[in-house]
């Protein structure tokens, strides 16, 4: 009758038998990487040299091609005022191009051209661009006006126009979505893709209202998309689907995105690819501070990637 | 009443994970910690409203927190540790780095009222002028410096209105400048509220450095020995400095993905016939098969229900079928070319003025 008391100290005597079938206690692993882990990320594994080629746009393509990947194309690279003065728009320069800033952040500076009539092109939006703006433009990208507070003297970048894949291009209403891939050395790790709404002006930028749209590393198929936080299904302004749309050429942009951290030296890196009607996946950009934004839209923790592909936690 | 509330926090308590409940933690005291030391300085105060001229010839520090001028220096390294904390515990977004500590050290020697007076005061006119500089198309530097002239003018301006002894001398002008530079810069890229969400930030961030500084913690410590407050802080942050958790103001952006996990956890449970917790099927193929399967299916007799025809007899598709819309539905039409056809006003933002960016032939 008195089992009852003393079943709390009896209760310690008899353990339960093992015989190597349990399952292994669960430790809930850490899977959100916060910005305080990102940053000793960076600071363990990209190094201040290669930080500096990757936030050059110029210095990155050198670096990208030198290993033999496919960048977007360049018409010209613009870095002082001697070759300021021997350019010549209406010359020199396609039907349709983007002008970039090599040192520019956040697309500051970013001038698109999409046709040309006579000597006179046009911007997405319809604005004539005459020879003296696209001069003056590129005048002040040469003197780093958009170049952040810093740097004093940039240059500037002119590729053709890229023509978005017309499957992904069906997707939006306007502007070129393009492919954000996180990477650990070659490890993909996880990867979205990022639509421009009306919303966002045609800019694929999340803050300003583009899509999120998660996509599944294995297949490549879009398995969510978000807006600013709220979950979608179908495009808000075209009315397509986005769920289940096969990214074409998938494994291509994998193996892409697994060779642009080492050609530029990073070991932490996020590769902005785009995918071109003729050329396939070309890379943009190659960030040494990929946002962790990522991870809200993929519904996976980066950590937890990394643990799966042998980072170790300290 | 609250025992809802209550059962609430503590269900939450209950489900959050370890890496969730840690940074609350710490949030919490450090949180706790920073009230009782802004307190401990609000308590310090002598005075809010006076002005410097009735100190006769004391510093205003000195006056209203006991803090003597040769010890300002000695709360720096507070304010510093004070940053690290918001930015890298809490997350608080603020206009540059140390930005908040140097506002809060012209805030002790300004006044408790007259340093955020002062502050707003100057903000607000390089704010008002920023427009109109920005028309004159100088170059970064230029604009920064008239930035700058336009700011003295105000402090010196309401030096001689309020009083001839306020030590508006000791604002940091240039950081102002900045500050309302990088204000713009915002506001040009993530829109008003954010931008409005920083400068508050950073405001905010100042005032509790400002009372935690004149707290009688820190003065007792500075007063004990000069050496005593700089090494304390130093070993704090190297401490401090090495958190790599996540931040307070991270829990509550990536809270969705615990909550969609959860919530798509228990809809799964939700389906469980009744007395069984886990699904422990999951991952193995399913084995059971009911009898009925394994049986050969009868024979049909007699003629097929379906006729297979050729596919040319048959006839034309129906043109919906071909776009594959429902019928009715006015969705638009996906058109990989109209990315290079002229739009007119299609964002349809108000044109704003972007600084570095060319809105139209007349800016150029």
């Amino acid at each position: 009758m008195f089992e009852a008391l003393t079943k709390f100290w009896r209760s310690d005597d008899v353990k339960p038998v093992q015989h190597g079938f349990e399952d292994l206690p669960l430790v809930p692993i850490e899977e959100i990487l916060g910005i305080n882990m990102r940053n000793a990320l960076i600071a363990k594994y990209n190094p201040r040299i290669a930080i500096e080629r990757a936030r050059d746009k110029v210095a990155a393509k050198v670096a990208l091609e030198a290993q033999g990947i496919a960048c977007t194309g360049t018409v010209a690279v613009i870095d002082d005022h001697q070759k300021l003065n021997a350019f010549k728009p209406t010359r020199d320069m396609p039907d349709s191009w983007a002008i970039k800033p090599a040192r520019g952040s956040q697309g500051d500076g970013i001038l698109l051209a999409v046709r040309r009539e006579g000597d006179v092109w046009y911007k997405g939006s319809g604005t004539p661009l005459t020879e003296t703006d696209v001069m003056h433009h590129i005048q002040k990208v040469v003197d780093g006006g958009f170049s952040g507070d810093t740097a004093s003297e940039d240059a500037a970048l002119i590729e053709p126009l890229i023509i978005a894949d017309p499957s992904l291009a069906d997707l939006v209403p306007e502007g070129l979505p393009d492919l954000r891939v996180i990477c650990l050395h070659d490890e993909p790790l996880m990867a979205m893709l990022r639509l421009p709404t009306n919303a966002s002006d045609g800019k694929a930028n999340l803050h300003q209202r583009a899509i999120g749209a998660g996509v599944d590393l294995v297949t490549g198929r879009i398995t969510r998309a978000l807006v600013r936080g709220e979950s979608i299904t179908h495009h808000p302004d075209t009315g397509t689907k986005l769920i289940g749309y096969q990214v074409p050429g998938w494994d291509r942009v994998l193996e892409l995105a697994s060779k642009c951290g080492p050609a530029i030296g990073l070991g932490y890196s996020g590769s902005d690819i785009v995918l071109d009607k003729n050329d396939g996946p070309l890379i943009i950009e190659v960030n040494a501070h990929p946002g962790i934004e990522i991870q809200n839209i993929c519904q996976l923790g980066l950590k937890a990637q990394m643990a799966a592909v042998g980072e170790d936690f300290k | 009443m609250y025992s809802d509330l209550i059962n609430q926090f503590r269900r939450i308590r209950e489900r959050a994970t370890p890496q969730v409940k840690r940074p609350f933690y710490i949030g919490l005291g450090v949180g706790f910690a920073l009230a009782v030391l802004v307190a401990l300085g609000l308590a310090n105060t002598e005075t809010f409203f006076a002005m410097p001229s009735s100190f006769d010839g004391k510093a205003t520090s000195d006056v209203v927190w006991g803090l003597k001028p040769s010890n300002l220096l000695m709360v720096l390294p507070l304010g510093a540790f004070l940053v690290v904390l918001a930015r890298s515990f809490v997350g608080l977004k603020a206009f540059g780095l140390f930005t908040p500590m140097l506002i809060a050290l012209a805030f002790l020697q300004i006044g408790p009222i007259m340093g955020p007076v002062v502050l707003g005061s100057s903000v607000l006119a390089g704010m008002l002028m920023t427009p109109h500089l920005l028309k004159l198309r100088m170059t970064r530097v230029g604009f920064l410096g008239v930035l700058i002239a336009s700011i003295v003018l105000v402090l010196v301006a309401l030096q001689m209105i309020l009083d001839t002894e306020l030590q508006v001398d000791a604002f940091p002008v240039i950081v102002c400048a900045l500050v309302v530079e990088r204000w713009w810069r915002q506001w040009e890229k993530d829109g008003a509220k954010e931008a409005a969400m920083q400068a508050f930030n950073t405001f905010m961030i100042s005032l509790v450095i400002q009372f935690v500084m004149v707290s009688h913690i820190a003065l007792m410590l500075i007063e004990w020995s000069p050496l005593l407050m700089p090494a304390f802080t130093a070993v704090a942050i190297a401490i401090l400095g090495r958190y790599r958790g996540l931040r307070l103001t991270e829990i509550k952006r990536f809270a969705p993905i615990w909550l969609e996990r959860r919530r798509a956890a228990r809809e799964l449970d939700e389906q469980l016939p009744d007395g069984i917790d886990e699904d422990r099927r999951v991952g193995a193929p399913d084995t059971r098969k009911s009898q009925t399967d394994d049986e050969m299916p009868e024979p049909s007799l007699g003629l097929p229900d379906h006729i297979p025809i050729d596919a040319l007899e048959r006839g034309p598709p129906h043109e919906r079928d071909l776009a594959g819309i429902a019928p009715g539905s006015d969705t638009i039409q996906p058109n990989s070319g109209s990315q290079f056809a002229a739009r007119f006003g299609a964002s349809s933002k108000p044109p704003t003025n972007k600084t570095w960016v060319i809105g139209s032939a007349e800016d150029v």
